[in-house]
């Protein structure tokens, strides 16, 4: 019997996979858990089957699955979830980020009740610059979430099984989990974690990847806060930018009463545009509702709350 | 005995109220096994929870729904109507200013021949400014954007056939309008009798003034899937159209400007550009109505009506 499945995806990063087994593993084996590995791979990765062979070949719990087409580091982990044969999961980046010692430490602690436990790179030991970026996603993320988190980047999650498939994962959301989990109602840990020295490398990231996570940030800031009243969201921006178009024309018209043409004013474009946007973004914030309220009768709108009364447990509606 | 009234309560942070709660409707509707009432806790952060479970180990007639976090009004009540076995459903609020001295009188008159019974207060014990007045120009926008009669939207006391919720489903903060959309989704007959009112005991009211933003957005909502839920295109037609009459108005002010000015100026291009942003919000609001009717299509399902119907007596 399996209790624990590590899942690792392997995307383009070039880590030692064989290295990284034979760390965490020894770690686990040492503390006495009975646990398997799985490596999600991209297709390109596949020369990675060959070194993982030889792990397999020597008796370890090690299974090995490889996409047809290239996923993406969420997609993979998502896809490896109905693989897991054990009763907690633990998420792996293939990059280490945190010593080992600190799978146990999370590990226990969701024995001790927590539904996620997280890893919190502590003390941390990498660049200043690694550290700043850090520090502004994590100051973005808090009005979004309500809740202080300090490192989601670590990407290293211990989760009940039957936790993780209460929680709605979809598109590149999963680097939130345990802002997703907390927002499901589960009790959710961070846990200080020594930082792997393999992690200590300055990162500077494509323009590109910055500007992913920021749009990561206004998804989630708006899946949180918004997700069954859009009108809320594009009504304010829209009726905002519409009053301001107002504005904009009235001044036009109080002058043009005044006797000034305003045929050649550019200022009548700017108002006139402001005022179309507003009510584009008014009218999206409408089909918006209307998808919600379609969508209402077939979704799960709430979980209850585990109880030991013997009350039902589950979901609002299958 | 079969459960005939199912009261619903959400409760959030009531704890104090709870127990007081709970005896006033053992008072209100008998020592018998006819009725339920549904404690939701809604996430409290005080020990809500403990107090309900307490009582519910003692009386069965008493059950609690644990919400996994506070997932506010609307959703706390649909979560209680999901769990309620009884023909009758009875909402009510957890901060005894509600009288469950009233759910009877209600039940009756639900029984003559109504599918929703709304209560309205008829002397309020809350405060004036805060309170009264704003729910007071509510009240009057709610009645006429909805159609629907009521004097009372913000009345939690109400009681529903169970049918309605088979038709209809509250989420985000739609409870306010419960009888709005009764009517247009359920066909719903709908009727109101006074109720009592008292002044809150215990605790803190969890309402402020600044909803009057959220409450305009959430009527506008349902103004629109009251009168175009059928058929959105309409609707988007409609706000075309009005895209597209601006858009010539532009188009002749700039006929009139090249007749009269004669040489054209390069700057007389405002007007033209002004009719050109015009027609292109015209194109985009249709194309927008038809993705309301691709939804529209995608959740209609087959030989399924959502408006109650009810044989008349001959």
């Amino acid at each position: 019997m399996t209790d624990i499945s590590c899942i690792v995806p392997v995307t383009d990063r070039v880590p030692d996979l064989g290295e990284l087994y034979r760390e965490y593993s020894a770690v686990l084996a040492g503390a006495g858990l009975s646990f398997e590995f799985i490596f999600a791979l991209e297709p390109w990765r596949r020369r990675d089957e060959e070194v993982l062979a030889s792990i397999r070949a020597s008796g370890s719990p090690v299974r090995v699955f490889a996409a047809g087409q290239p996923l993406g580091e969420s997609a993979l982990l998502r896809a490896a979830i109905p693989l897991c044969r054990g009763t907690m999961v633990v998420t792996l980046p293939a990059y280490r980020r945190v010593q080992a010692p600190a799978l146990v430490a999370l590990i226990e602690r969701v024995r001790a009740g927590a539904d996620l436990a997280t890893a919190m790179r502590s003390p941390r030991q990498d660049s200043v610059f690694n550290r700043l970026q850090s520090r502004v996603f994590h100051a973005l993320l808090t009005p979004a979430t309500g809740r202080d988190f300090h490192d989601l980047g670590s990407g290293v999650n211990a989760i009940r099984r039957d936790v993780l498939d209460q929680i709605p994962l979809y598109g590149d959301f999963l680097r939130f989990l345990p802002v997703l989990a907390a927002r499901e109602g589960f009790r959710v840990e961070e846990v200080a974690a020594p930082q792997h020295p393999a992690d200590r490398g300055l990162r500077v990231h494509s323009i590109g990847t910055y500007a992913r996570r920021l749009l990561d940030l206004l998804g989630l800031y708006f899946l949180v806060r918004f997700t069954e009243k859009p009108l809320r969201f594009f009504g304010l921006i829209g009726s905002g930018v519409s009053l301001a178009g107002f504005l904009v024309l009235a001044v036009l018209l109080v002058q043009r009463l005044q006797g000034h043409g305003i045929a050649d004013r550019p200022m009548l474009l700017l108002g006139v545009l402001l005022v179309v946007i507003g009510v584009q973004a008014v009218a999206l914030g409408l089909i918006g509702e209307i998808i919600v309220h379609f969508s209402a009768t077939h979704r799960r709108s709430y979980r209850l709350a585990p109880s030991g009364e013997g009350e039902r447990r589950g979901m609002g509606r299958p | 005995m079969p459960v005939h009234i199912s009261v619903v309560v959400p409760v959030y942070n009531e704890e104090e109220n709870v127990p007081v709660l709970v005896d006033a409707v053992r008072d209100a509707l008998g020592h018998d096994l006819s009725w339920e009432l549904l404690l939701v806790d809604d996430g409290s952060r005080d020990g809500s929870r403990d107090a309900i479970r307490a009582i519910a180990r003692e009386d069965a007639r008493v059950r609690l729904v644990p919400l996994a976090r506070n997932y506010g009004q609307s959703t706390a009540m649909q979560a209680g109507f999901d769990q309620a076995s009884g023909d009758v459903i009875v909402s009510m609020d957890g901060d005894l200013q509600n009288d469950p001295r009233d759910i009877p009188q209600l039940v009756a008159t639900l029984d003559s021949g109504f599918d929703l019974v709304a209560g309205y207060r008829l002397r309020r014990q809350d405060k004036l400014v805060s309170r009264k007045i704003p729910s007071w120009i509510a009240n009057r926008i709610i009645r006429r954007v909805t159609g629907v009669n009521i004097r009372d939207n913000g009345c939690s006391l109400k009681a529903y056939r169970r049918e309605l919720f088979d038709r209809m489903r509250l989420y985000s903060d739609m409870h306010r309008f419960i009888p709005a959309m009764a009517a247009s989704l359920a066909g719903a007959r709908i009727t109101e009798i006074p109720v009592r009112h008292h002044a809150r005991l215990h605790g803190q009211s969890k309402y402020g003034i600044s909803r009057v933003l959220k409450v305009l957005a959430d009527l506008l909502t349902i103004a629109m899937i009251r009168s175009f839920r059928d058929r959105p295109l309409v609707m988007f037609g409609l706000g075309a159209a009005a895209a597209f009459g601006l858009g010539l108005t532009f188009v002749a002010a700039t006929t009139v400007a090249v007749l009269s000015f004669r040489e054209v100026k390069a700057n007389a291009l405002v007007f033209p550009g002004a009719a050109v942003l015009w027609f292109g919000l015209s194109c985009y609001l249709l194309m927008l109505g038809l993705i309301g009717e691709a939804v529209l299509s995608g959740h209609t399902e087959e030989g399924k009506s959502g408006v109650l119907l009810r044989e008349t007596p001959r």
